[in-house]
């Protein structure tokens, strides 16, 4: 029998098809992730909507702005609201990003680079184990793309495994942003996920990006997916010790849903053909 | 802090350059591609704006919006972690900082406070509707509001003209309602009279019966009391389809 967490494909919800989704059936998403920040807070005819989604999906949140990589101060406001907010809508699993959003008292709602370094290990560290004390939960950090170093002292995966390790947090895998960084700093992705803790895995992110310049990958969320990323995906998926759910994001350029459906089957099709497997020979 | 002052300063130094575009060292980056950042950061902040303040936009020439855009992010520091909220800011900004645009449109204040009120209603929590009867008399029953409301005293018509044909001698006393229905969570405008601005919020704040209400009006306006009651049983009739009128006090 095929463990039913094989098919765990889901969306990154956007407003942009939150009235067709929600009016048909062409998406059928096992669950569906939103971003706290655009729905913390909020009533009238999007706090409809989510709760619509909440009724027929169970829902996952993906955090933007606790710059968790950052120098300032942890927003506690902020964390008090999240927590009801997760509360709110029975929300299992809280992932945000190893990267900082805010800086010197001001937020620049994006994702920025973290300095590849010990202090910065034990300061991420001691945060997010502040957060999920808080929170009292476990949380994922996602590995970010990024464009150029900071200030590294260490290599990428080290300060990685360095700072899961310290935070006993789980990991959020977008496999999108290993592709894009080892395209953009020319490192072999595969060689990267062997070095990788893969223990704490808990949840995969796929998109698609942007090529800029012939050495130079955005990571835009706004094409589909393409088959190098499928094929690092299906790698991951044989190496990876446990079965996780798996997203797919779309930002931008957001295709008709059977395309996005047709991303999410791909993608699905690919975990239940290795853990089917995997359970076979089990 | 367990991060060493020199890691900050690089954080310190990038987030500035995002910020910016100023760059001051930073180790071991990639000088062909940091500048990417700036411009990704920056794509963020002005497509917030862009969205939250489109009649902005189209009054200024498109470099007064990018000079000034730029100059607030750059200037300010965005505090709402929610950056829906960040527009907000950029009316504050404005207000605080910049004199010589708040001088060449007397009425810019107005504006964005206008536009961003309109995205205020929408976003905002949900209130607690008072329990009210359907069914009711303008004249013998306590009306009662939906909550979900703000209006606004402004001096331009900002509401009703287009930006770039308002001049100094559209001065006047203007009133906006805005507020939010209740099934479609639509936000909804309508311009209201000096008087009818009066009567809404003596409503609001003053238990009085309509009867006390018309009479206080014929002192307070001189108006005769036909032409009042003329006038504000319709104007209570389209609040009321409008459903800013939710019913009737219990």
């Amino acid at each position: 029998m095929i463990d039913e967490r094989a098919a765990n494909v889901g969306i990154g919800f956007r407003k942009e098809f939150a009235e067709e989704f929600l009016a048909g059936n062409v998406l059928s998403p096992a669950f569906v992730e939103v971003a706290p920040e655009n729905w913390m807070g909020i009533g009238g005819y999007w706090k409809k909507i989510l709760k619509r989604v909440a009724e027929k999906h169970e829902i996952y949140s993906h955090g933007l702005s606790l710059s968790l990589g950052g120098p300032d101060e942890l927003d506690w406001e902020f964390l008090k609201n999240l927590k009801s907010f997760l509360k709110e809508y029975d929300i299992k699993i809280y992932s945000e990003h190893l990267s900082f959003a805010k800086c010197d008292n001001a937020h620049l709602y994006d994702l920025l680079p973290v300095p590849f370094r010990w202090d910065a290990v034990q300061h991420i560290a001691g945060r997010i184990k502040s957060v999920q004390d808080f929170l009292e939960r476990k949380i994922a950090i996602e590995i970010v793309s990024y464009y150029t170093p900071v200030a590294a002292e260490m290599s990428e995966v080290d300060f990685i495994n360095a700072v899961v390790k310290e935070a006993d947090c789980n990991l959020l895998l977008d496999v999108n942003n290993i592709y894009v960084n080892g395209f953009n700093h020319n490192y072999d992705t595969k060689e990267f996920l062997q070095n990788l803790s893969l223990d704490p895995v808990a949840y995969i992110h796929m998109a698609g990006h942007e090529k800029v310049a012939d050495d130079l990958i955005i990571d835009t969320h706004g094409e589909p997916i393409i088959q190098p990323v499928y094929d690092l995906f299906d790698y991951t998926v044989q190496i990876l010790p446990e079965q996780v759910p798996v997203l797919l994001e779309r930002d931008f350029n957001i295709p008709e849903l059977t395309e996005l459906q047709f991303e999410m089957n791909r993608l699905e099709n690919i975990c239940t053909k290795h853990w089917r497997n995997e359970l076979v020979t089990a | 802090m367990l991060l060493r002052e020199e890691t900050y300063q690089q954080q310190s130094n990038f987030a500035h350059y995002c910020r910016t575009g100023e760059f001051l060292p930073i180790k071991g980056v990639d000088e062909k591609r940091i500048h990417y950042y700036p411009r990704l950061v920056f794509n963020v902040i002005d497509d917030t704006l862009r969205s939250a303040f489109p009649l902005t936009v189209d009054l200024f020439s498109e470099e007064e919006w990018e000079t000034t855009t730029r100059r607030f992010f750059a200037k300010h520091r965005c505090s709402s972690y929610s950056v829906w909220k960040m527009p907000f800011e950029f009316y504050q900004y404005i207000l605080s900082s910049e004199s010589e645009l708040l001088n060449k449109f007397p009425f810019l204040d107005e504006l964005l406070l206008f536009e961003w009120t309109e995205i205020e209603i929408h976003m905002m929590e949900d209130k607690a509707f008072p329990e009210v009867s359907l069914t009711g008399d303008f004249e013998n029953d306590v009306i009662a509001f939906n909550p979900e409301f703000k209006i606004l005293q402004m001096k331009y018509p900002v509401h009703l003209k287009n930006p770039n044909k308002i001049t100094e001698t559209d001065e006047a006393a203007y009133f906006v309602l805005i507020f939010r229905q209740p099934e479609t969570g639509n936000v909804q405008f309508i311009d209201v009279s000096s008087f009818f601005y009066w009567l809404i919020l003596k409503i609001l704040n003053e238990q009085k019966s309509f009867e006390e209400l018309i009479q206080e009006a014929e002192q307070t306006f001189k108006v005769e009391r036909s032409i009042l009651l003329t006038n504000t049983i319709p104007f209570l009739m389209e609040l009321q389809q409008n459903k800013f009128i939710i019913g009737f006090k219990k």
